[in-house]
């Protein structure tokens, strides 16, 4: 076995498997962990907030930057972390795996963080894809596996904060040679010389190093170079779901900016919903309570009233976002025809299940820029859309901007 | 080890342990025992998956190209290896997708492209630009060496 794993070791080493190499891709891929984590915070909030929690209403794109950047940061980590682990790779080969309690609570640490990690990635994609092959809830177990690969993160770095410091450099970490200087004692486990193997191993291993090695820098900058490509493409041809300037290059994107009706992609259907029936319905009406005061407007009721127009975008929580042009009543006007001023709002819809009924906070309400929209891109709401009214706010995410209404209540 | 180092260590893991006992609160107060025991199944597959199978079959692949490029520049290898490493990322990102699409969308604004024509294109354009690349240093090394 332990000839097997020195085996291993040697066979994995290249110029690439460095700890310059890893510290270089462990910071870009901490920071985007963090960004990942801080933008998925900002949502869960939004959409489970802590009481007494007032939210930001401006910009008015504010969500649709943060989860946008959730999304692109969370694909640009896939290259990132497999470039990363491609780096460390021959440390799964220590041998003893661990000698002291500690070693082995290092490892198991380890071990958890690179689990989280390729989970939450690779479900984080899928669920952009809208599919769902597994056997958890897709959003709590998002939320708590952020928690620990974060909590992973801290840790690892606590651990190896001395390599960390000593290769953060470049000037510290290459010499004049342009080589990257090698590795001390205590400078890291990576690049350092291995026992030469005997026997059948051996035999394997000198099988394994007949096959020349690119000379190291050429072997470094082939890691970060291919690493740098794959993270920029992945990023690129992905990001015009969210991004109008890159729609262009969007051939992997789930979707399309501007595709769906009224110039719009749809979630969830009015059909999904099983709202169809009532929609239609030509008795159908917006209630607008407070208390005993109660208003019953019918879509005549609410065209009749003033009609705001403004542009703000959808942007779901699955990344995709884009800017459409509303056109309603503000919900702060409706909330004064029944005295409820700068109140929350429980705001009601047809449909049933998730997201039916949500908590439109004062802020929201009172702001100018919150509708009840009748219209989308200069023509009355599309079925799909949540036609006959729908909600519009700005900076928030577009499972709270609840199509389909039925009612909005003060709280 | 200075003083301000070990303190900044013992914090980053305090940290990082309280860290873990909210993942694993909001864990099994969020989900249900059998949610909780799938995920474990998907960790444990995840760490087989990567470095029981995508990690070797990376050296592999790495050790397989060096062998046939054994009389090829480095640089040029470095080239294509590199082609070689976005491609199967790119891959690996796109099969689920296409899959996706397979069992069906939910509406066609979801998944509305043809994925798997866009990534054989992908590796058309990708095997055309390494070779405009790896065909230019290979006639710069050959220009340089003949003029050596």
């Amino acid at each position: 076995m332990r000839s097997l794993f020195l085996l291993a070791r040697a066979s994995l080493m290249s110029g690439a498997r460095h700890p310059r190499t890893a510290v270089v891709l462990g910071r870009l891929l901490g920071t985007a962990f963090l960004i990942c984590f801080a933008t998925g915070l900002f949502s869960h909030l939004l959409q489970d907030p802590l009481p007494g929690t007032t939210f930001l209403t401006r910009p008015a794109s504010l969500y649709r930057i943060t989860q946008g950047l959730h999304v692109a940061t969370g694909i640009a980590c896939i290259p990132l972390l497999l470039g990363k682990l491609y780096t460390v790779f021959p440390l799964l080969f220590r041998w003893p795996p661990a000698r002291t309690l500690a070693g082995l609570l290092e490892r198991a640490s380890i071990a958890l963080f690179v689990a989280s990690s390729l989970v939450q990635l690779a479900t984080g994609l899928v669920n952009t894809y809208q599919w769902y092959p597994w056997p958890f809830p897709f959003r709590q177990v998002h939320y708590a596996l952020a928690w620990v690969i974060v909590a992973s993160l801290a840790i690892h770095i606590g651990v190896k904060l001395p390599i960390i410091t000593r290769w953060w450099r470049r000037r510290d970490s290459i010499g004049p040679d342009g080589l990257l200087r090698s590795v001390g004692d205590g400078e890291g486990d990576l690049g350092r010389a291995e026992p030469r193997a005997t026997g059948l191993t051996g035999a394997v291993q000198r099988w394994i190093d007949r096959a020349p090695a690119a000379p190291q820098a050429v072997s470094r900058r082939t890691v970060l170079g291919a690493v740098a490509t794959a993270t920029g493409a992945a990023v690129v041809l992905t990001a015009g779901q969210s991004l109008p300037a890159l729609a262009a290059v969007n051939l992997f994107g789930p979707r399309q900016q501007r595709l769906g009706p009224q110039a719009l992609p749809v979630n969830k259907t009015a059909r999904a919903a099983g709202v169809i029936a009532r929609a239609t319905d030509p008795g159908w009406t917006l209630t607008v309570r407070a208390g005993a005061r109660t208003r019953a407007l019918t879509r005549a009721d609410l065209l009749a009233l003033p009609q705001r127009r403004v542009t703000l975008p959808i942007a779901c929580v699955e990344g995709w976002s884009v800017a459409a042009d509303w056109r309603g009543v503000r919900v702060a006007d409706l909330a004064a025809l029944v005295g409820a001023a700068g109140r929350a709002l429980t705001v009601r819809s047809l449909q049933h299940g998730a997201y039916s009924v949500t908590i439109l906070e004062p802020e929201f309400a009172a702001d100018p820029l919150t509708l009840v929209a009748l219209e989308l891109n200069g023509a009355p709401l599309d079925l799909d859309h949540g036609y006959p009214a729908r909600l519009i706010a700005p900076a928030r995410p577009g499972v709270l901007q609840t199509k389909w209404l039925a009612s909005l209540e003060a709280r | 080890m200075s003083a301000r180092m070990r303190a900044a260590r013992i914090a980053l893991v305090a940290v990082g342990v309280a860290g873990l006992v909210v993942g694993a609160a909001l864990l099994v107060t969020t989900v249900r025992p059998s949610g909780v025991v799938g995920l474990g199944v998907w960790l444990v597959a995840a760490l087989v998956l990567h470095d029981g199978i995508l990690a070797p079959a990376a050296f592999v692949g790495n050790r397989v190209l060096r062998g046939a490029g054994a009389r090829i520049p480095p640089v040029v290898l470095a080239v294509l290896q590199g082609a070689v490493v976005v491609g199967v990322v790119l891959t690996l990102m796109v099969l689920p997708e296409i899959r996706a699409k397979q069992l069906g969308a939910r509406n066609p604004t979801v998944l509305p492209f043809d994925y798997g024509l866009r990534l054989g294109l992908l590796w058309l354009v990708l095997a055309a630009l390494t070779a405009t690349i790896c065909v230019v240093l290979l006639r710069s090394q050959r220009t340089r060496r003949s003029v050596r």
